[in-house]
């Protein structure tokens, strides 16, 4: 008990739990509100090739994570291939590299959303994919402009495809600790990192560590709870 | 006039989903260049042809054998996964199974639980049970982290097949296995083959719960990360890493294909049964 006391009076490690949140939400949000149009482009433009596109989307997510993310710390570095470029060009002096491209908030959030984005189109597409079009021609005929019918036809129906989608990136982001580790650096540290540290070799303390680990698992839990109704499994089995 | 999209929408959709796809594949793209590069570096310009890197990856021992041990947990635990994702999916789809939507949560509750905390869990019992970490104790992280993925591929496809197809075996005096064995799973086995595939690349490229029940014997992400680290082995590590993506992507869009010819004949099938 005196562990959770310590966890829940220190204003260091629930600071840390709130910045992974927002870090997280930022993240899940950018992606979702990118990959709702392609999902919607797939879905509704009526092209013959949807299911090879969305294959094309998708690929990527299948490929390895860690290697996706090596790609990353190749192109943000000092060194690395925008920096060497624009030395290169001579836009800007071999001195005076961007550093903070890479060991930044901003490229944990970079690299998260581009490892996740592949993943979100799909729970978007398959609740779109179901809308029946003829929702949309009543819509038209009625007088909606497609403005409109987009927003009282389409977008509540494809709701719980848009929550599914978040809530499935937001989940795993929010314990993530192998990207911040790789790209993050000091400022980039997250929660999760906390977590394996308290479990690391440096200054072990396993009880501070399982108390972190429970109240991340408590929220996620309250989380999944919550919304359960938009986290079925078939939100993400695609034909 | 086509209600979802104007002619300017499409469009500038169809440039955004270009442009998302090149964010996606170029960062792929230059790992694919730099593999190449005669530099130590990674960086412009670049600075000639080689094949020193690919040599060197075939020819380091640690790597190899951290490949290797990769190999032999995944295709383990995916064979794990798929034998305990079937009996699941076919006691779900076919039994009255008591409370089954709290199983089903519970079988599917893996994919909601952060790996750091999974990782964790699995190293405290571990610890207090008295196994030692080593290639089982991953095993049996990667069975549970996988499981979801077999029972979610498996389960639509049970619940497409017509019932009265095994209730006609039965009927003939097939036993339940038989029935199972020479109607349900001859059905089903697209699916299976595609939850075996998702299983072993999940196992294959999995880190997180790795890293906290791995034994001496290090596994090819494990090794990935610590390599990562040491700036004198960045270019063998793309060389792997183009290996190893080029293959992934070739194994995904055979799978794609191959179920969906599959799927089409067992589709015939059904709707002339």
């Amino acid at each position: 008990m005196a562990a959770w006391r310590e966890f829940l009076h220190s204003s260091v490690y629930l600071k840390l739990f709130w910045k992974s949140v927002q870090m997280s939400l930022i993240v899940s949000a950018i992606i979702v509100v990118l990959a709702y149009p392609l999902a919607y482009y797939l879905a509704l433009s009526g092209t013959k090739r949807k299911y090879v596109l969305l294959l094309v989307l998708i690929a990527p997510f299948l490929t390895s994570y860690l290697l996706r993310v090596l790609a990353w710390k190749v192109i943000l570095g000092d060194q690395g291939v925008i920096n060497s470029f624009l030395f290169w060009t001579g836009l800007r002096s071999a001195d005076h590299p961007i550093s903070q491209l890479l060991y930044s908030r901003f490229a944990v959030m970079l690299v998260l959303g581009y490892v996740w984005l592949p993943f979100v189109a799909l729970p978007i597409f398959v609740s779109l994919e179901s809308l029946d079009r003829r929702l949309l021609e009543a819509a038209s005929d009625l007088g909606a402009s497609r403005l409109q019918a987009f927003r009282r036809v389409t977008l509540p129906l494809s709701l719980p495809g848009i929550m599914a989608a978040f809530l499935f990136v937001f989940i795993p982001t929010l314990g993530e600790f192998v990207t911040p580790s790789l790209v993050g650096g000091p400022s980039g540290y997250m929660y999760g990192n906390q977590i394996v540290d308290l479990f690391g070799t440096g200054f072990p303390d396993w009880e501070t560590g399982s108390v972190l680990a429970i109240f991340l698992f408590g929220v996620v839990t309250v989380l999944t709870v919550v919304f359960a109704r938009f986290l079925q499994p078939r939100q993400v089995t695609a034909g | 006039m086509d209600v979802a999209l104007s002619r300017n929408g499409r469009i500038a959709l169809r440039a955004l989903f270009v442009l998302v796809v090149l964010f996606l594949y170029l960062p792929i793209a230059i790992l694919l260049i730099f593999s190449f590069n005669n530099a130590e570096v990674p960086s412009f310009p670049l600075s000639g042809f080689t094949l020193h890197w690919y040599h060197q990856f075939l020819t380091n021992g640690d790597l190899r054998g951290a490949l290797q041990t990769s190999a032999i947990i995944a295709a383990i635990s995916s064979v794990g996964a798929v034998v305990l994702g079937v009996l699941a999916s076919v006691a779900l789809t076919r039994r009255r199974v008591r409370g089954r939507a709290a199983v089903s949560a519970l079988l599917l509750s893996p994919l909601v639980i952060p790996y750091v905390v999974f990782g964790i869990s699995l190293l405290l019992l571990f610890h207090t049970v008295g196994i030692p970490r080593s290639i089982l104790t991953v095993v049996i992280g990667h069975i549970v982290i996988s499981l979801p993925y077999t029972i979610l591929v498996l389960v639509p496809r049970l619940e497409q097949i017509d019932v009265s197809l095994e209730e006609a075996a039965y009927d003939l005096g097939a036993s339940r296995l038989r029935t199972f064995r020479s109607i349900t799973l001859p059905l089903i086995l697209p699916a299976v083959v595609s939850a075996f595939l998702i299983a072993f690349t999940t196992s294959f490229d999995e880190y997180a719960v790795a890293s906290f029940v791995v034994g001496t014997r290090t596994t090819f992400p494990i090794y990935l990360y610590s390599a990562l680290r040491f700036p004198n082995q960045l270019p063998q590590v793309i060389a792997v890493a183009v290996v190893v993506i080029s293959l992934s992507l070739i194994v995904v869009v055979a799978a794609e294909v191959g179920r969906r010819v599959a799927e089409r004949r067992l589709g015939a099938l059904d709707s002339a049964g």
